[in-house]
């Protein structure tokens, strides 16, 4: 047997503004990315994306999501991405954009891309800390995501304790 | 991974505005972004904007995503050309970094790709091009190392203008082989830029390569800025800078300025 080849598309929604973001949902995500498809693609585009496309994994907090596509034509389907200006959810429009940061074939390249991209963001939030101890505070975070051992959980966990700083 | 530009982030006067949009920028991994200042000569009195200094915008500049260093902003121009007056090489054209031109006739078209001292040609994202772009300029442009760009942000607002971007720019990709395009957002809020990667993907609806869409963001642009810097040179075979350290240190900084200016004529 050969087992269906797909690709997850690791994307971060972006907001101006971040509380906005505990407004996300998954069915609202694979709404919002039927509707472009369908606007980009058409008919055509709506029957590629009824096979075998899902919402993986949504992190509210930061705002990033695991989109799974079939491998034959995720290319077509990434090309309505770009095209999302924004996601309903529960009658409020929430303005937003998708950026594609990693293309993994299997959800584990994905979570080891995540775990490094969170702990780059930690790296990057450091210079606008005030105080010395929100400095120790991401000092502690970045060298706890590099040393635990890489759970299931771990992507999560630091992506939290980001989110506290800003 | 390599080096991503977006070259046209429309100059807005609101300043915290475009502040926003270059943080943004750095966040999504451009290491580069180019503050476009448009001029439409035919509107009666219009000058020559003065590109405000990198320093006046923001004092610190946000650090590019997977990088270590600052993001570097870089002016540019674009003249929106009707007439064979409107595009006078002048002084105040050398105030900025990178100087665009978009042809609004055929005549003009063709002499922009033929003649005029300029690093891009703009393709008509908002309305359908209203010539069709010929073999033997699009040719000329290339041997010169013009660039011609798509600007996708009209196509994210509208749907009529996505029909317009889409058939100007498959027009355009067939005529020149997918060779010197770039690709550009042309956002004026930070909502409307869009992902280095992203965008290299949506270059294959516009027709492009795999390989030719990702050197749309990355190498093409690199191309378009060492070209502008050629344009300030002497063909940028040489290159003469001001230096602003002490004498005494002369005899140690000789041998580093030295290799810089080679590095640069290449």
């Amino acid at each position: 047997m050969v087992r269906l080849k797909a690709r997850y598309l690791l994307c971060e929604v972006c907001v101006s503004d971040s509380s906005r973001l505990r407004l996300l949902e998954e069915r609202s995500i694979y709404q919002a990315v039927k509707a472009a498809v369908i606007k980009a693609h058409g008919e055509y585009g709506a029957a590629l994306f009824n096979i075998g496309s899902t919402v993986t994994y949504v992190n509210a907090y930061t705002g990033v999501v695991i989109l799974r596509f079939r491998k034959a034509h995720y290319q077509l389907l990434w090309s309505a991405l770009p095209f999302i200006t924004s996601i309903w959810n529960q009658g409020q429009k929430v303005q937003c954009f998708f950026n594609c940061i990693h293309v993994g074939g299997t959800i584990r390249t994905c979570q080891k891309f995540l775990v490094r991209y969170g702990r780059q963001q930690l790296c990057r939030m450091l210079p606008h800390c005030k105080t010395e101890a929100e400095k120790q505070e991401v000092r502690r975070a970045v060298l706890s995501c590099s040393l635990r051992k890489l759970g299931v959980d771990d992507g999560d966990k630091d992506e939290d304790s980001e989110e506290e700083e800003t | 991974m390599s080096v991503y530009m977006d070259l046209n982030i429309i100059a807005i006067s609101d300043k915290t505005k475009l502040q926003n949009i270059i943080e943004t920028a750095a966040h999504l991994g451009y290491s580069t972004v180019a503050i476009n200042y448009v001029v439409e000569p035919q509107q009666k009195k219009q000058q020559i904007p003065k590109p405000l200094s990198v320093s006046e915008l923001c004092e610190k500049l946000p650090i590019v995503q997977g990088k270590s260093r600052p993001i570097k902003v870089l002016n540019r121009l674009t003249v929106v050309a009707t007439d064979a007056s409107h595009f006078r090489p002048s002084n105040e054209y050398k105030n900025f970094d990178i100087l665009a031109v978009f042809p609004k006739t055929e005549k003009l078209f063709h002499a922009a790709c033929m003649t005029y001292d300029v690093d891009i040609i703009c393709i008509a994202a908002t309305e359908k091009q209203p010539f069709h772009c010929k073999r033997s300029p699009i040719n000329g442009a290339i041997e010169r190392g013009v660039f011609f760009e798509i600007s996708y942000t009209a196509a994210i607002r509208d749907s009529t203008m996505k029909k317009y971007t889409i058939t100007n720019a498959i027009n355009l990709v067939d005529v020149c082989k997918g060779k010197n395009v770039i690709m550009a957002s042309g956002a004026e809020t930070a909502l409307e830029l869009r992902g280095p990667y992203d965008i290299a993907n949506l270059g294959l609806v516009f027709g492009l390569s795999d390989g030719d869409a990702k050197a749309a963001v990355s190498t093409n642009c690199r191309s378009v800025v060492l070209h502008g810097e050629t344009r300030m040179t002497a063909l940028g075979i040489i290159h003469v800078k001001k230096k602003s350290h002490p004498p005494s240190e002369q005899p140690d900084e000789a041998s580093p300025a030295l290799k810089r200016a080679k590095t640069e004529a290449l």
